[in-house]
């Protein structure tokens, strides 16, 4: 073999490795990219489930109220409850509570006292979920109110949140 | 003559694989540091602020204003003020009030701290050494602390929430 064939061939291994140093590089970037995107839409479907959250706990059709004006945060009135459960799964007011809540779903149980016989203790609100999808979990402890007794009873405000 | 710059060829030889190995070894120890801390990094919880705050301070305000189960109406708060002054509240006939709020406060945790896996310490006292109500275990770590000052005659009694983490 001539020298220059030597020369070109030692030029075509060096470019084939150089090569694939810069497609290892290149997958390397695109990994740490993905990653990056990754942990940013996590951090905006994370900080979405507390905006969530604190819209259902601030929801003015469950929150405890005197003539009209609330009177404390924290407390939802059972009675308003109930009438929210049928209210927003009305077909007319899907889109107002979508905008709302999006993809997700609230329950409110009843913890404490501990339901006996036929009373009902836990209320689904608002469900729209998403399948296949991750979802994150906010629970608020909160008082019931009982307009009829004037009692407290001790729930718990469970928003489930579905990543778009 | 001849053998000997042969053999200084080798040397030069051997010497520039070695400092190439050595390059190489350097990227691979790099790109794994990269890897470990960039890739495969664990994903930041934002929400676990927010939820622990919230939750020590709404549970002990809910907790609080919560009414006792037969026990004339009476709630959690004024259950506390009557275990930490005259202990002469009765509920269910025979169980005193620090023993009725202890149970009722157990039982509500249980369906709830303890169900989503969180510690906490709950204190109930006038006296922070000697707690008329604890429940749970001394947070180590970093917690999230709410204390709920209740007014008793001539004194202040203090409840206090810990989530730990």
């Amino acid at each position: 073999m001539k020298k220059s064939q030597i020369q070109i061939g030692e030029t075509i291994a060096v470019l084939f490795v150089f090569f694939i140093l810069v497609a290892v590089g290149f997958i390397f970037y695109a990994m740490v990219i993905k990653g990056n995107i990754g942990s940013e839409q996590d951090e905006a479907s994370q900080l979405r489930a507390i905006g969530i959250a604190q819209r259902a706990m601030f929801l003015p059709e469950l929150q405890c109220s005197k003539d009209v004006i609330t009177e404390e945060t924290d407390c939802i009135d059972i009675l308003k409850l109930k009438t929210a459960e049928v209210l927003m799964k009305q077909r007319q007011n899907e889109i107002y509570y979508y905008d709302m809540f999006e993809f997700s779903e609230i329950n409110i149980t009843q913890i404490y006292p501990q339901i006996t016989g036929l009373d009902k203790s836990q209320w689904t609100i608002y469900s729209r979920k998403r399948q296949n999808s991750p979802k994150f979990i906010t629970n608020i402890p909160v008082s019931l109110y009982d307009s009829i007794t004037k009692t407290y009873r001790f729930g718990i405000l469970s928003v489930e949140t579905f990543s778009k | 003559m001849t053998n000997l710059h042969t053999k200084m060829k080798h040397k030069i030889a051997q010497m520039e694989i070695l400092g190439l190995a050595i390059v190489v070894v350097l990227m691979l120890v790099a790109a794994i540091f990269v890897i470990r801390f960039s890739v495969f990094k664990e994903p930041a919880d934002y929400r676990k602020g927010f939820v622990s705050s919230e939750l020590a301070s709404n549970m002990i305000n809910a907790f609080l204003k919560t009414t006792a189960q037969d026990c004339s109406q009476l709630t959690m708060t004024e259950l506390l003020q009557d275990c930490a002054q005259a202990q002469s509240i009765r509920c269910r006939g025979e169980t005193p009030a620090c023993s009725y709020v202890q149970a009722a406060a157990g039982s509500i945790f249980e369906k709830t701290l303890n169900k989503w896996n969180m510690r906490y310490e709950f204190k109930a006292y006038v006296d922070m050494d000697r707690p008329l109500i604890r429940l749970g275990e001394a947070c180590r770590a970093e917690k999230k602390s709410r204390i709920f000052p209740i007014p008793i005659s001539g004194a202040t009694m203090q409840a206090k929430l810990d989530i730990c983490g």
